[in-house]
């Protein structure tokens, strides 16, 4: 096994992508986005549907043109070159399996393409198949599997060839919760010891979280920010990244900055010489608070619900319209409709300007 | 309930084809005498059977035989070699009592029209109705599946225009076969018709194509190719438009090029249609009728006259029996290959679908 | 890079060769396509002399368009043609409604309930017919009588044999045997439907050519409608029936406009069908319920041979409802007989 792996594993090629732009007609589907992805690296591209992942993945594969922009793999551009020819693979969101050929001859269809030797292709078809366990149903058709074992299928597709780039698009989002896990354990360990470097686009931000070397985040077809998944959760650039990422979500408070102290009703925070300015939002993550007496913390809201999750309790504390969320070790215990305080960490609080989204640093 | 659903298709199909099927059984076997006002029937055995084959009609329905040449014995014992191995190896591989006796049914037809060809064409000498309505079948429908198919695909491309294509490439269906009969005869007049100086041009003056066999044969096959392409067309353009676009991309990333792609991928996936589409074309072409009759009346002699056109002659003649006779002839040619073709050729193209 | 001579020189689009190869095709294809139909349209105006004096392709540079055959058609044989034209449109349009309506009621069922016909007993039935044909064809028996003993034989005894022996059909057999009546070529079966009719005096009527071009049009309507049907998901009409809907209520209410585009596309081809049929109208309609078909092969039967001018208007007018419906539903006919054909 270990022989095989060594044996499959390529010279990992870097991929630069400068000021990509997309435009269907007139929809501007991909706004500038540049992104440098180093040899063996695992990037995942994160955001809600609609956002333009899969547009700029297909880019990065060929079967999407690309409007404007540079891509290089490796050292070459290959802005116009075909996909046959930019020495990828794909792992496509239904996994595109060709329903007439069997496991094996899926599997081996890149290599049949690439004319090779029979006896070469068996057997590299069988390493591929016991890289993803699949050696004894080598002779199903598709039809006949799981939805597990089909993906497994499409990976051992995309590893077969050795590209120097593997693209997945939602390679799990069809699988149930449970099967998920496994698979994107396995998925992990896989690229860790291929070492190729992948591109991976999911809306899921935990599959994000536990995969990426590096996490890049987009909404509107507009990149947010690049960073590991520790620097984008704890420390996000803007107020979308803050409220997409972490579930539950950043708690956010409205309020306004002046003389270096943040003000909201009932709330003063003294801030790291933050700039005055009119309109900015505070927000903390609800693990770095806890629920203490009335009047004891920063700010005191009316307890709106306690969530059970087995290792925790989630307080919701309801003020207006707004709710904010305390996480609470597991036997904490507290009385709906009652008032509490929420103390938090001054330290870990986030500042963010309201009307632009953009992050406040000290000057 | 549900049998008052199904039951007003049943009865109608029942007495509208059971019972006209039934009684133009009866009829194969009598003479019927016009007489004055009435008519007689009187019950003459395999005598009008008799006669298509072996008899006076021989020549018009099967074709004039005699000396077999080198040519026809070649291919007539090549033939007969390939279905008894044909045979042989289904017997070796999986047998069962009812697929043996459908494949000896099946092989029985084969080797009569091999026989039939060898002794006929191959020997230089005219060949019947039943040839020649072969000939359209074959010929015809070949040629209408090759350019339907890849005018389809073509049009399943992103093409530019390609629902003006659709709509044009739709339209000769809609029209009569009389009508398309009459245009064509219309366009292949030698000295009024739109490619009169064309002919001229060539030097083929006075000769007319109608005076040919094979130059009428041909020409009644573009006329029915021309109505009956569209129809390929749309059944194969739904299938291509069915193979999902992520196939495509799945083996564009694979390194598949168009050709590779086409092979390997789209065309196993529509093949069940196909065949299914070629089934239905064959149905309807062994019932070809009104193209011969419109376009040539059979001639030059009986060259381009099919079955149908054949018992529709006899029954004008008030030859009810022979009429009925050849009728059940040509359904019984068709029934044994359509149901051949259904058995050893879309059945395996289905069930191979998973 | 090199690129072949099929490879796109950019993503997305076509590779020069391969858009020079399909549009040759297409195009070669359209003017095969429209020549011939080009050619119909300028005949219906030439005069007499412009189509016999040679081969004239331009209206107004070659020849000068006339209304001449469009007159004899519409002001001198107005009458004529008119019948013909109403006698189709009666007749196509009743032939469709019953062979869908009967059709999709057949395929509906036999996609909804097991059905277990013996064989036996159809065997059975199918002597009965034989014996009756050959009393009525060979020894001259009564019609009526011979039915009426056909009918009380069977019932009397179906019972009876079906006892005997039992070997159950299924719906795949119904269902083949049904689609199979299409290998029937009508030559087969013109003959004896045309002593049926003139036996009962229905020949030269409407009825007559309706009640056979929805006879022979079933086999198409109950094959489409079967696996459309069998496309729609079961648990749509379970929840109508739990809602207390009948069967009938449920097929009006929920099946029917679920299966809009099977049945635009069923209608479509079997109103094609029904609308150029000539073998059957030569045999069954002689003059008062002639067809345009009829009318248009008419127009060879003149003393001063075919009148290619008027026979082209009277095949122009044949053609636009046709081709106009067509158009306009092109987009369900694709759709509709998918997923007939997809499922095989
Ligand atoms: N072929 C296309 N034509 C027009 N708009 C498209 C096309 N493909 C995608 N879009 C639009 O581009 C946007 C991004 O799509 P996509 O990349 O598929 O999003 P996602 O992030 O969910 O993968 C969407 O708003 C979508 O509607
Ligand atoms: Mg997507």
């Amino acid at each position: 096994m270990n022989a095989e792996t060594t044996d499959l594993s390529v010279a990992a090629k870097g991929i630069s992508i400068r000021e990509f732009n997309k435009y269907y007609g007139a929809f501007h589907a991909l706004k500038n986005m540049s992104l440098e992805v180093s040899p063996g690296e695992f990037l995942v591209l994160l955001g809600p549907s609609g956002c333009g992942k899969s547009t700029a993945l297909r880019m990065i594969a060929g079967l999407e043109s690309i409007t404007s922009g540079t891509l290089m793999i490796g050292d070459q551009d290959v802005s116009q070159v075909l996909p046959k020819y930019r020495d990828i693979a794909m792992v496509f969101q239904s996994y595109a399996l060709y329903p007439h050929k069997t496991v094996g001859e899926n599997i081996g269809f890149p290599l049949k393409v690439a004319k090779t030797p029979k006896a070469e292709m068996d057997a590299a078809i069988l390493a591929a198949a016991e890289q993803v366990e699949l050696e004894t149903l080598l002779d199903r058709l598709p039809g006949q599997l799981s939805g597990g074992q089909r993906q497994r299928v499409a990976l051992a597709r995309a590893i077969i060839r050795r590209p120097s780039v593997f693209l997945m698009d939602e390679p799990l989002s069809n699988l149930d919760a449970k099967l998920r896990g496994n698979m994107r354990a396995e998925l992990k360990h896989m690229q860790n010891s291929l070492g190729i470097t992948t591109i991976y686009v999911t809306h899921d931000q935990i599959e994000a979280m536990t995969l990426a070397h590096r996490v890049a985040i987009m909404k509107d077809g507009e990149l947010q920010q690049l960073g590991t998944p520790k620097e984008v959760y704890s420390n996000p650039e803007n107020l979308f990244v803050a409220g997409f990422m972490g579930s539950p979500p950043m708690n956010f408070v409205e309020g306004a900055i002046a003389n270096g102290v943040f003000t909201a009703d009932g709330v003063s925070l003294p801030t790291n010489q933050l700039s005055d300015l009119s309109k900015v939002t505070l927000g903390f993550r609800p693990e770095d608070c806890t629920v203490v007496e009335k009047g004891q913390g920063q700010l005191d809201a009316q307890v709106f619900t306690l969530e059970m999750t087995g290792d925790q309790s989630l307080v919701t504390f309801r003020s207006g319209d707004k709710s904010m969320v305390v996480k609470m070790p597991k036997d904490f215990e507290i009385e709906p409709a009652s008032y509490a305080g929420i103390a938090f960490d001054a330290s870990h609080a986030c500042f963010f300007d309201t009307d632009s989204g953009q992050r406040l640093r000290p000057s | 309930m549900g049998r008052l659903f199904l039951t007003p298709a049943v009865v109608l199909i029942l007495v509208f084809s059971i019972f006209p099927l039934i009684a133009s059984l009866v009829m194969a076997f009598t003479r019927i005498r016009f007489t004055g006002g009435g008519f007689k029937v009187r019950y003459v055995a395999w005598r009008n059977f008799d006669k298509q084959f072996f008899g006076s009609e021989q020549f018009h329905l099967l074709g004039t035989f005699g000396p077999l040449s080198i040519l026809a014995w070649v291919v007539g014992l090549a033939a007969t070699l390939g279905l008894f191995w044909w045979l042989y190896r289904y017997c070796r591989t999986h047998f069962t009592v009812v697929g043996f006796i459908g494949r000896l049914i099946t092989f029985a037809m084969a080797l009569f029209l091999a026989w039939l060809f060898a002794a006929t064409l191959l020997s230089g000498r005219q060949f019947g109705t039943v040839g020649t309505t072969l000939f359209y079948v074959v010929v015809g429908c070949g040629l209408q599946f090759l350019i339907g198919t890849a005018l389809a695909f073509a049009c399943s491309q992103h093409i530019r225009g390609s629902r003006a294509f659709r709509v044009i490439f739709f339209v000769p269906m809609m029209i009569t076969p009389i009508g398309v009969g009459y245009i064509f005869r219309m366009l292949a007049d030698t000295s009024k018709g739109p490619f009169a100086n064309v002919w001229q041009w060539a030097g083929l003056g006075d000769w007319s194509w109608a005076t040919d066999p094979w130059a009428a044969r041909i020409f009644i096959t573009i006329a029915d190719s021309w109505q009956w392409i569209p129809f390929v067309f749309i059944m194969m353009l739904a299938g291509f438009e069915s193979v999902s676009k992520d196939l495509n991309e799945a083996a564009e990333i694979d390194g598949a090029g168009k050709w590779m792609t086409f092979r390997e991928i789209i065309w196993p996936q529509v093949l069940p249609i196909a065949a299914t589409v070629m089934l239905i074309r064959v149905i309807e072409a062994f019932k070809i009728v009104d193209l011969p009759n419109i376009m040539t009346a059979g001639g030059p002699g009986i060259a381009t006259e099919s079955v149908s056109l054949q018992s529709y002659y006899a029954w004008r003649s008030l030859d009810l029996g022979s009429a009925s006779a050849i009728a059940y002839i040509l359904l019984f040619i068709t029934v044994v290959i359509c149901v051949s073709f259904f058995n050893l050729v879309v059945l395996a193209r289905v069930r191979a679908k998973p | 890079m090199k690129y072949g001579l099929f490879e796109p020189r950019k993503i997305g689009e076509m590779a020069p060769a391969t858009k020079v190869v399909l549009y040759t095709l297409l195009l070669a294809w359209s003017l095969f396509v429209i020549f011939p139909i080009y050619w119909l349209v300028i005949t219906s105006f030439k005069t007499p002399a412009a189509v016999n004096e040679g081969p004239f392709f331009i209206p107004w540079v070659d020849f000068k368009p006339s209304l001449h055959a469009w007159r004899d058609l519409f002001v001198y044989d107005l009458a004529d043609t008119m019948r013909a034209y109403f006698n189709s449109v009666v007749i196509a349009f009743s032939a469709t409604v019953l062979s869908v309506f009967v059709g999709s009621l057949a395929a509906y069922s036999l996609s909804r309930i097991e059905f277990a016909p013996n064989l036996i007993t159809i065997l059975y039935f199918v002597l009965l017919l034989i014996g009756a044909s050959v009393a009525i064809g060979v020894y001259g028996a009564d019609l009526w009588l011979t039915l009426a003993i056909v009918v009380a034989m069977f019932f009397l005894l179906a019972r009876a044999v079906g006892r005997l022996y039992s070997v159950r059909l299924k719906n795949g057999d119904i269902l083949f045997w049904i689609i199979s009546q299409r290998i029937l070529a009508p030559i087969v079966v013109v003959v004896p439907i045309y002593m049926m009719f003139q036996s009962v005096r229905l020949l030269d009527t409407h009825l007559a050519l309706i009640l056979t071009y929805a006879v022979v049009n079933l086999p198409i309507v109950v094959w489409l409608m079967f696996d459309f049907f069998n496309s729609i998901p079961r648990d749509l009409e379970e929840s109508a029936q739990l809602d207390g809907a009948t069967m009938i209520m449920t097929f009006r209410e929920v099946v029917m406009p679920l299966s809009r585009t099977g049945l635009a596309a069923t209608t479509l081809l079997v109103m094609i069908f029904s609308w150029n049929e000539y073998l059957f109208a030569l045999f069954i309609s002689t003059s008062k319920a002639q067809t345009l078909p009829i009318l248009v092969a008419a127009m060879n039967a003149g003393e001063r041979g075919i009148l290619w001018w008027t026979m082209s208007v009277a095949i122009i007018i044949m053609i636009i409802p046709v081709v106009a419906l067509a158009v306009v539903l092109q987009k369900y006919i694709s759709k509709g007989l998918l997923v007939g054909a997809v499922k095989g």
